[in-house]
């Protein structure tokens, strides 16, 4: 992969996304929307219990929902979604024609959809922590590790969601697959609460899948709530889980290219 | 000619081809009820996680709050059988200039518009929505008395009135500016926040559910209804907010279709 | 003398559209204040139609043929004038008027893709309120028309262009309408099904009596159907009459073809007529049809043995068309008072 043929796709997405400005900075709505409403549930119950619930104040609430949305926008990946959009409308045999693995698009694209909306975003969110107090527990070391928890969720998302979106070269109907996907990560990545705040049992299953890795964890991490270890054994299963994936990728896109051209590309 | 029969004989060919249509992708049927026990299961989970840290959200109990998530996808589920498809479709029709057919008809534009295409599969939304509100109902013990049945029937009815309201507004920006899938998708997002009764959110984003996006007052009023707890004062303000909102949207709709035909202003 | 089923007076459509010249610069502009360009489509246009004709709209694109279509069957608003179909007023969409009309574009479909015609046909009975009794024998006349058997019963997305095209006729059909528009109705369909559909426009016309109005730009469709021509032009009418009068009118030449032989090649024949092309041993003339006879004869008579053929031809009716377009003047109209304008 030549750095040079990189840096030609990154301008060419690049030119793209100012004509999508509108639709990008509306996925970014999107990814606020729902940890805004989580707070808001819990910081009605933590009012209603005298300011607090299992530990958590309001503070905390809004520190952690804040982090989660920082943290859901720079995992976010709609591979899974796309690419059977991509296979339906012709899209694909283009691609594998050429000498680089289509792999590549999606990565800049996702990487520029960040680029040019992390900044809005930073400042909306930096809007709610001064508006509403959010309290950080953040040390340095959080702040040093964040870095590659962060990057390894975005691309334990990323290589995850590519590994559904092959399902369609063999499935037709992918919504089964993508709502699977959706609210597993709903229920276990910690969209709910803090997993503090999580029955044992959840949390259990929490520690256990890769859901938490991409979404929860960096965000605990983040808030400053896990010690030195704790923060070193998630970036180790982060490490772990991304290795995973991506072994079941390469199987997976190999096997799916075999289907694909057997049925006539 | 414009009799109601004939408005129902219209509407039931609508649903005799739909149905005829659906009924050769049974394996859609299934996975769609997949999909939404699912959805509804992990929902309903969230609720428990919450409840396992308070006995009341915000003046409501488990129950009434079961009870609100099966309304909310019962809302859901009556958008999303009739207008909501019809509505996508309208922006394309709108686009490849195929609207022109519906104003050839001896039938009602609007009536056509909101009705021609449908998702009858969404039936088992409707009625796992009900299944869930009447758990929630068993839970509560209380008997449902006939007259609280009536005014949720009503409150539903409104409700479900107020936001196709909504969607026909947004839809007919579509005579004028022809892209308006993001403002559809705008709508989409927030209504995420009617899974929980719009007294939990801060002011600005109560008001913003109860007119803007009514997705919130469209679940939580008749919820509130069906569990006992609804004051005269909020059934006479939906009520007066149905009529102003089916009346605006009816003229604005009729506004952009003079616009479409080039009738001056 | 019945009343024309459709009545045209001064009808005229002039399209507002905002005009941005590119740029930053006006970019930037156009936020602030808006420029408009008015944009004739139709104007002042006159014509009546009697019932039971077939009348063809010709005109190059972008001249105001699916304007005035439109107007007619009150999909869009005029800017001023009148027209009165079957003795409505088109854009008030009463709904008596809208079940005895129809309009059919060519290459757009309001048939559901997803589901077989048959079904579309089924609402489209409700929506009409056609009875059990007459619905059945309309289809299956059409069915017979048009050979639509197992066409119907296939999701159309599965029909090739051809037979789509042709359930989209049955469908526009269903309702017997009196009036039938027709908008392009064999764009994009191969030489064969253009035949097919012709045919069956022209079994319709005979068979119920209606109206058609057609538009095309194509002239083998306005020369297989209609008697009567409306030429339309940058939104003027530049002509309204029978075809036949339209060439001798605009084209009052015959062509004549003189095959030479070897010894006669190089012979200039500019004597006979206005030498259009000369090639290949076949020189083309053009000769004023009143004097066609004569100086064929003369040919004839002066090159003997020279002429190894001769053929003496009517100008396609293409050419007349283009004539018609470029501005040249049609004599005898009856009321064009301003065709130096069609110049323009």
């Amino acid at each position: 992969m030549r750095l040079a043929t990189y840096r030609a796709l990154l301008v060419w997405q690049l030119q793209q996304a100012a004509q999508y400005r509108v639709q990008a900075l509306l996925w970014m709505l999107f990814s606020i929307i729902r940890p805004i409403i989580f707070l808001a549930a819990w910081a009605a119950v933590a009012t209603t219990q005298g300011g607090s619930v299992g530990g958590f104040s309001v503070g905390d609430f809004t520190t952690y929902f804040v982090c989660l949305t920082l943290v859901t926008h720079l995992t976010m990946a709609w591979n899974s979604h796309e690419f059977e959009f991509e296979i339906r409308q012709g899209r694909l045999s283009p691609k594998l024609l050429r000498p680089l693995h289509p792999l590549h698009y999606s990565i800049v694209e996702n990487a520029v959809f960040k680029l040019t909306t992390i900044v809005p975003l930073s400042l909306v969110l930096l809007g709610v922590v001064l508006t509403f107090g959010a309290r950080f527990d953040t040390q340095p070391y959080h702040l040093v590790l964040f870095v590659p928890s962060i990057i390894l969720a975005a691309a334990l998302a990323f290589v995850f969601t590519w590994v559904i979106a092959t399902l369609a070269f063999w499935v037709t109907r992918m919504r089964t697959a993508n709502t699977l996907f959706m609210r597993a990560s709903f229920i276990f990545a910690g969209q709910i609460a803090p997993i503090a705040l999580v029955p044992g049992w959840l949390q259990a299953l929490s520690y256990a899948l890769p859901f938490w890795y991409m979404l929860g964890a960096p965000t605990e991490i983040l808030r400053g709530s896990t010690s030195l270890e704790a923060s070193l054994l998630i970036i180790a299963a982060q490490a772990v889980w991304l290795a995973i994936a991506w072994v079941g990728f390469t199987f997976a896109w190999r096997a799916g290219l075999r289907q694909y051209s057997a049925v006539g590309a | 000619m414009h009799s109601v029969g004939r408005y129902l004989r219209i509407f039931g060919s609508f649903v005799s081809t739909e149905f005829q249509f659906e009924l050769e992708y049974r394996t859609n049927f299934f996975m769609g009820i997949f999909e939404m026990l699912l959805v509804i299961g992990t929902s309903l989970g969230a609720v428990l996680v919450i409840f396992s840290h308070t006995g009341s959200l915000n003046g409501w109990s488990l129950p009434q709050m079961v009870a609100l998530t099966g309304v909310y996808y019962l809302v859901q589920g009556l958008t999303n059988i009739v207008f909501a498809p019809s509505f996508e479709r309208l922006m394309e029709h709108v686009r490849q200039g195929t609207l022109d057919f519906t104003l050839l008809k001896p039938a009602s534009a609007q009536f056509l518009v909101s009705t021609r295409h449908l998702s009858l599969v969404r039936i088992v939304d409707l009625l796992m929505g009900v299944g869930v509100m009447a758990a929630g109902l068993v839970m509560l013990g209380n008997a449902v008395s006939p007259a609280s049945l009536l005014v949720f029937l009503v409150t539903l009815v409104a409700g479900t009135a107020c936001v196709y309201a909504l969607l026909l507004t947004l839809v007919t920006f579509s005579f004028w500016f022809v892209r308006i899938e993001n403002l559809l998708a705008i709508f989409w997002a927030f209504t995420d926040a009617g899974r929980f009764p719009i007294d939990v959110y801060p002011g600005w984003l109560r008001l913003t559910l109860a007119t803007v996006v009514p997705i919130g007052i469209a679940v939580t009023v008749p919820a509130e209804a069906i569990s006992g707890r609804l004051s005269l004062e909020t059934l006479g303000l939906m009520l007066a907010g149905t009529v102003l909102s089916v009346g605006f949207s009816s003229w604005f709709w009729r506004r952009g279709l003079r616009s479409y035909t080039g009738a001056s202003a | 003398m019945t009343a024309p089923v459709v009545h045209v007076r001064g009808l005229t459509k002039i399209y507002r559209v905002h005009e941005r010249a590119t740029g930053l610069g006006a970019t930037f502009r156009s936020l602030v204040k808006r420029t408009y360009k008015d944009v004739p489509a139709v104007s002042e246009i006159d014509f009546g139609i009697a019932s039971g004709e077939v009348v063809g709209f010709l005109g190059p694109n972008g001249a105001g043929k699916t304007t005035t279509l439109k107007m007619l069957s009150g999909l869009l608003f005029p800017t001023s004038g009148e027209a009165s179909v079957l003795g409505h007023v088109p854009w008030r969409r009463e709904d008596r008027f809208l079940r005895r009309m129809t309009l059919l574009m060519g290459n757009r479909t309001q048939l559901v893709w997803d589901i077989p015609a048959a079904d579309s046909f089924l609402v489209l009975k409700q929506i009409y309120d056609i009875g059990d009794a007459q619905y059945r024998e309309t289809l299956d006349e059409l069915t017979e028309l048009l050979e639509l058997g197992p066409l119907l019963h296939k999701p159309v997305r599965q029909l090739s262009l051809g037979e789509r095209m042709k359930v989209e006729f049955a469908a526009g059909l269903l309702h017997r309408p009196e009036v039938v528009f027709l908008d392009e109705p064999t764009l994009g369909l191969d030489v064969s099904m253009q035949a097919r559909i012709r045919t069956f426009i022209r079994e319709l016309n005979r068979r119920s009596g209606g109206t058609i109005l057609l538009t095309s730009h194509y002239m083998d469709d306005i020369v297989a159907l209609c008697r009567r021509v409306i030429v339309i032009h940058h939104g003027r009418i530049l002509y309204d009459g029978g075809l036949a009068d339209l060439a001798e009118r605009m084209a009052p030449y015959k062509l004549v073809g003189a095959t030479l032989r070897d010894g006669a090649l190089g012979r200039d024949l500019s004597a006979y007529g206005d030498v259009v092309s000369s090639e290949n041993g076949v020189v083309r003339l053009r000769v004023p049809r009143a004097e066609a006879a004569e100086r064929t004869a003369r040919l004839v008579r002066d090159l003997e043995s020279g002429l190894a053929d001769l053929s003496v031809e009517d100008p396609p009716i293409e050419e007349v068309i283009d004539r018609v377009f470029s501005g040249e003047q049609v004599t005898d109209h009856p009321s064009s008072p301003e065709l130096a304008e069609a110049t323009r």
